[in-house]
């Protein structure tokens, strides 16, 4: 019995995580007295990793962020879909382009499925200032054939 | 030592299990029968048993197979097109492909390549593509040239290389594309681009490699195809470095991340030494601009200037008389004139999308480009009252015209007289304001599509499609029609060339029977997204051989009589309706089946009712409707009963009738 309980231990520590159940761990983007800033990757396949280097409720415009994934897709094309949610209820929709074939904005368009790619440099945000409160924001990057490049689940904590 | 070994046993027999499980779910997924498998994020080792030998295109990326070797594919020798992405490929051994003769594309990006042997590339009769972005390059001997003799383009992105030399044995007479993006490229020798010199209509890629030199007379007489030198910090280094060189277009473009220097004209002279036809300055910022600064564009006859933060080009530009084609996208404009288009006389072409600021067209403004034929002006915050035969004065030329994503515009009878040629034009999503009976496209004789989809248009008005004498593709999508219906009398009437409709979201209930009679030649028509029933049908009686879309619907049943008006269609796209797989939808389900070839989303149509079947392809549902075995079954005792009966019946008659004679 002993043998077989040591057998089976070993096993769940071999054997793969079971299909669908895992989820990524959730990451600090930033965290500062007045806001804080969480994330969770939404593709099954695969994490990310990203930063801010400033982070306050005032944000400012043009904010340099770092950013660090492996393409899963051609990005010849790539779009960016924000939803920004409160309690629940969808406040904003908004979807913007990073790369297009007759206007590639960022250095990293046209780069190719299977490229690590790390980005250092600024988000051609606006600035603004986040009212109090918690929200929940989707943001989805996928490229011309709707296949998705990235996928996060974000909590932004303002006080 | 009892207990270790038990245990070890449990180990392998477990993980046998998990392996049975895993491998029954991870199947690759069959693309095209035989030919096509996508294996990607898998975990495989190898190649699966489950693939035909017959495989063609093999998508394997994000597996695991750390050495490839003879033995790894030597199954699948009709592959063509082989992706290998982030397989972890540390080693390419001797041989690996040598019995895939027809192997044209090999994918190696995102792999740790330590060795490629000498030999590992030979095999394939005619290797065309191959792909080693990321893969920790930083000297071009790396690549095994045995069998390159045939290679059309190479891909060698985001590795370490500091030279673009090629070996001095290595086959570039089939090179067409050549592609160094984002390696460290900062010099560019003669010897560099001498070795390139056997190719011919080649397109080299230097973009993200930041270039600080060009050895003088490096490119003299040097012919390409394209060069791109995006997000070089100082142009003029390019520009001088290109000296008496010939290429078709030039990408001198840079991006929001990366750092540059405004352009100045004496930037840009280098231009005048040089052959271009197509040159692209996107994001850059030009420094007191003005006609001088393009005295070197003279031969050009592209130019792109898309997020130039233009608030208008100078006037008096001289020379720029080859230009035929203008791209002003994403610019500052406040009014068309300030283009100053008299300057580009020979143009056919101008592109003026997603104007930064509310883009006022003026009177005239392009009145000097008599050759124009293609503008686009959507998604310039556009509104106007009135369009458009003065903003397009004396385009008589003009054949595709592009407002789109507009605010709203007025339009009146005859609003595109000063362009009768026009064959295409599109006003997607810009509210049109139109009056009643105003005909705006009265005099578009010539025209051939039109894209009228959300501008949330009056349907009403009986006029508004007439005078398109030649109109062949239409859409109407998401526009409304009074009480979700189209009547007997409608807009449509005037359009009778039309091949192609589109009335998908436009929240119809019903369309009368006679609507698309005078609609003779339609080959296509898409009523999808709406909530249209069987009897929908009956408005399609006269067309034959279409393709009709009636996905997401309403319909429930279709009756028998309205079966032969499907049956003498080409395709139908029934998916999304709430079907019903009941004994009275009976007569078109069995239609349904035998007509499956005609069908199109098949596995999207399903049954709605009754519960039992909810959910069901329409296609796989056995419904048996009149007698069914029980009651064949009673009727047949019962029969039976009433026969003994009527015999004893008789016999009692007969026996009766004997005992009294």
């Amino acid at each position: 019995m002993k043998g077989f309980m040591a057998a089976f231990f070993v096993w769940t520590l071999i054997s793969p995580n079971g299909d669908g159940g895992q989820a990524w761990p959730t990451h600090t983007v930033c965290e500062d007295g007045s806001l804080k800033v969480l994330y969770q990757s939404c593709d099954p396949l695969q994490d990310f990793g990203l930063s801010v280097e400033q982070c306050s409720k005032y944000l400012k415009p043009n904010l340099n962020i770092r950013f660090g994934i492996i393409l899963r897709e051609d990005i010849k094309e790539l779009f960016l879909d924000v939803n920004l949610l409160t309690k629940g209820a969808s406040i904003l929709s908004y979807s913007y382009a990073v790369c297009e074939e007759d206007l590639p904005k960022f250095s990293f368009c046209g780069r190719r499925k299977g490229e690590q790619i790390y980005y250092a440099g600024p988000a051609n945000n606006l600035g603004f200032e986040i009212p109090e409160g918690e929200y929940q924001v989707l943001l989805k990057l996928y490229n011309e054939k709707h296949s998705i490049v990235a996928c996060a689940n974000a909590t932004v904590i303002s006080s | 030592m009892a207990p270790p070994v038990s245990c070890f046993l449990f180990v392998v027999l477990f993980s046998a299990s998990c392996k049975v499980i895993t491998s029954l779910d991870k199947n690759c997924t069959e693309k095209e029968a035989n030919k096509t498998y996508n294996c990607e994020n898998l975990g495989l080792r190898g190649i699966p048993d489950t693939l035909p030998n017959t495989t063609e295109v093999l998508e394997f990326g994000f597996n695991f197979l750390p050495t490839i070797q003879v033995t790894t594919f030597s199954r699948l020798i009709d592959l063509i097109f082989l992706d290998l992405t982030r397989c972890q490929i540390n080693w390419v051994h001797e041989n690996t492909f040598q019995s895939h003769h027809q192997l044209n594309t090999i994918v190696l990006t995102g792999n740790p390549l330590i060795f490629m042997a000498e030999t590992s590339l030979n095999g394939p009769t005619s290797l065309k593509h191959l792909f080693l972005i990321q893969t920790g390059l930083s000297n071009l001997q790396f690549i095994p040239v045995h069998n390159l003799e045939n290679l059309e383009s190479l891909y060698l992105g985001s590795n370490h290389i500091s030279s673009i030399k090629l070996p001095v044995n290595f086959p570039t007479q089939n090179l067409k594309v050549l592609d160094f993006q984002n390696n460290a490229i900062h010099y560019l020798s003669t010897q560099d681009v001498n070795s390139l010199k056997q190719a011919t209509n080649l397109s080299l890629n230097c973009n993200g490699n930041n270039i600080k030199d060009i050895e003088p007379g490096a490119f003299h007489s040097k012919v390409f195809q394209s060069l791109k030198f995006g997000g070089t910090f100082d142009l003029s280094v390019i520009l001088k470095g290109l000296q008496n060189s010939t290429t078709q277009s030039l990408w001198l473009g840079t991006y929001e991340d990366t750092d540059k220097r405004d352009l100045t004209s004496d930037m840009l002279a280098g231009l005048c030494d040089m052959s271009v036809e197509s040159i692209n300055l996107q994001k850059h910022h030009f420094s007191n601009l003005s006609a001088t600064t393009f005295r070197c564009f003279t031969r050009l006859q592209e130019l792109d200037l898309t997020e130039t933060h233009l608030r208008e080009l100078p006037s008096g530009i001289e020379g720029m008389n080859s230009v035929k084609k203008l791209v002003l996208n994403v610019n500052n404009f406040d009014q068309l004139c300030q283009i100053n288009a008299a300057s580009f006389p020979t143009l056919t072409d101008l592109y003026i999308k997603g104007n930064l600021k509310k883009l006022d067209l003026g009177v005239g403004c392009l009145e000097k480009l008599e050759n124009l034929q293609r503008l686009d002006l959507s998604h310039s915050n556009i509104e106007t009252s009135d369009c458009c035969n003065l903003p397009l004065k004396n385009l008589s030329h003009l054949q595709y015209l592009n407002l789109s994503y507009n605010m709203p515009i007025g339009l009146r009878s005859e609003a595109f007289k000063e362009c009768p040629k026009l064959q295409l034009l599109d006003l997607a999503f810009t509210h049109l304001h139109v009056k009643a009976p105003q005909r705006p496209f009265q005099s578009l004789s010539r025209l051939q599509a039109l894209n009228l989809s959300h501008c949330l248009l009056n349907t009403s008005n009986q006029h508004l499609l007439q005078g398109l004498l030649d109109l062949r593709y239409l859409n109407l999508q998401g526009n409304r029609f009074q009480d979700g219906s189209i009547s007997k009398t409608n807009l449509l009437q005037t359009v009778g060339s039309l091949e192609i409709l589109i009335l998908s979201s436009c929240e119809l209930l019903s369309v009368d029977q006679e609507a698309f009679h005078s609609l003779g030649k339609m080959r296509h028509i898409d009523l999808s997204h709406n909530s249209l029933t069987g009897n929908g049908i009956s408005a399609l009686s006269h067309l034959k051989g279409t393709y009709l879309n009636l996905a997401a619907n309403s319909i429930r049943i279709i009756p028998p009589h309205l079966l032969p008006i499907l049956s003498q269609q080409n395709t139908i796209n029934l998916s999304h309706n709430p079907l019903d797989c009941t004994c009275s939808n009976i007569h078109f389900i069995t239609w349904y089946k035998e007509n499956l070839h005609k069908l199109e989303g098949s596995e999207e149509t399903v049954c709605a009712n009754p519960p039992s079947l909810t959910g069901v392809k329409l296609s796989e549902v056995k419904l048996s409707c009149g007698i069914t075995a029980v009651g064949i079954f009673f009727l047949v005792v019962f029969s039976f009963l009433l026969t003994i009966l009527l015999i004893f019946s008789v016999k009692f008659l007969l026996r009766w009738k004997y005992q009294h004679i």
